[in-house]
């Protein structure tokens, strides 16, 4: 079964991520997918992440194809124009890749080459409605292709960053576009998310789309504060690195938050999945996944 | 066609391409070439445009004017110069992510929005920009019907976005 097959018929999803290596290593993603497979629906592959230059979302994506496991691609916005996009996500489908998630993506100067140019062609609505066109048939130029593809459309969702509201409406613009699963930030604050959820739900919009939260896993308080400095649009309540602070084992203390954070977002109205992002620790997956009791089909 | 450069486009020699309603709201197309003329009475426009537009809302001359759905703040002014709304990274109290001394546009333009009245034209997906039209004048792109025009009253507004919403709902079932 495929993820696009899974959400329509309504099942609960787990998604996993991956970051390809800074190097020509393929095998270093074979052996990071190992901890995923059998335990995820699909598994996302960073395009770039954080602006510093990774082996290709989409070449992963085919070892990931060939390990049998289902890639899901991000595709950004800054390092490509419109040309380079259509032809990229072309090729990708002829690769029998399915999911694409459209980014907008982090700007080039929070990366380790600040000096590039960002491009930004398109930002990530108008990414996703290029590519529904593209599956409707026609490029942007209006060419009507023989083969259209057939991508499942992802898109991210930030509930924490500021103005609130206007989360909302981009949400609703994504959605319109045609994203079809929501994939959000890594959800720290619960009270935020089931703010933003009811929202969601009150606006109808989880009908339409699939809101799979994000769930990170943190191995220590110094990873935490990390991210909390280095990432963009995080946000981590104090409670939070109290606890992780204080932990004797806080490795063990991070796989127990994330399997709380789990269960409280599985019982949330209009979930419908997971995406776990293990980042940097790729074996504690199948570790959440068993204990948070999450059953994934094949 | 004519392309800028007095070329004619390889779109309209293609049988096989087509304008679909889709794409026609998607992309702001070359449609209407624009001309040499066009050009230099473009160059004189865009001499009153500046005058009035930079002082005003720091104009970055896309060419392609949003300021009426942006509740008179050019987003242009974005670092990643997003015409749909904010990324993900705006901060606490939102400041940009790029300069964290500035406050993030969008910020700014979803709060100006509220105050004007102006929300529900927050929920129109903007068309992606053609770059042809980058230091023209927006003016005579509009009168050439390249792009829309600016909606300049706006009653009602609270009631247009329970309707947008309440559409989208109804489309669904």
């Amino acid at each position: 079964m495929t993820l696009q097959e899974k959400l329509e018929s309504n099942q609960f999803v787990v998604c996993g991520e991956i970051a390809p290596p800074q190097s020509c290593d393929g095998n270093l993603i074979r052996d990071r997918s190992r901890h995923f497979k059998g335990h995820v629906d699909a598994l996302n592959i960073t395009d770039n992440q954080r602006a510093i230059v990774r082996l290709s979302s989409i070449s992963s994506a085919k070892i990931l194809l060939d390990e049998g496991i289902e890639p899901i691609i991000q595709m950004t916005c800054r390092d490509r124009n419109r040309l380079a996009i259509q032809s990229d996500l072309l090729g990708a489908a002829a690769l029998g890749i399915r999911n694409v998630l459209c980014l907008t993506g982090d700007h080039q100067t929070f990366g380790d080459q600040p000096e590039a140019k960002g491009v930004f062609d398109l930002d990530s609505i108008q990414l996703i409605a290029a590519v529904a066109t593209m599956n409707s048939g026609f490029l942007l130029s209006g060419f009507e292709m023989k083969k259209p593809p057939e991508f499942l459309i992802g898109a991210a969702a930030n509930p924490f960053a500021e103005p609130f509201e206007m989360r909302l409406i981009r949400l609703h613009k994504k959605i319109a576009a045609g994203a079809r699963f929501i994939q959000t930030q890594a959800v720290f604050d619960l009270g935020v998310f089931a703010r933003w959820m009811e929202r969601v739900v009150e606006m109808g919009l989880h009908e339409k789309a699939a809101i799979l939260p994000g769930v990170m896993p943190v191995r220590s308080a110094k990873r935490l504060l990390w991210m909390r400095e280095k990432l963009p649009g995080m946000r981590i309540p104090a409670e939070y690195f109290n606890r992780m602070s204080q932990a004797r084992n806080p490795e063990e203390e991070g796989i127990t938050m994330a399997v709380e954070m789990i269960r409280a977002l599985k019982n949330m109205r209009g979930v419908r999945g997971i995406h776990i992002m293990p980042s940097l620790w790729e074996s504690v997956t199948p570790t959440i996944v068993k204990e948070a009791g999450l059953h994934v089909a094949h | 066609m004519l392309l800028p450069n007095g070329q004619s486009s390889i779109r309209d020699a293609s049988a096989k391409s087509r304008i679909t309603p889709l794409l026609k709201h998607l992309v702001t197309l070359n449609r209407r070439p624009i001309t040499v003329r066009e050009r230099m009475l473009s160059h004189v426009l865009l001499f009153f445009e500046d005058v009035i537009k930079v002082p005003l809302f720091r104009c970055q001359r896309c060419g392609e004017c949003i300021l009426s759905s942006t509740a008179f703040i050019c987003s242009q002014n974005c670092p990643k110069r997003l015409r749909n709304g904010p990324c993900g990274g705006t901060g606490e109290g939102g400041s940009c992510e790029v300069f964290p001394d500035r406050k993030c546009v969008w910020y700014r333009i979803y709060f100006r929005s509220r105050l004007l009245h102006r929300v529900s034209l927050l929920y129109k997906i903007n068309s992606i920009h053609n770059w042809n039209l980058e230091k023209t004048s927006a003016w005579v792109n509009l009168f050439r019907g390249r792009i829309q025009g600016a909606t300049l009253f706006l009653r009602n507004d609270t009631q247009r976005v329970k309707d947008i919403i309440a559409d989208d709902a109804a489309r669904k079932a």
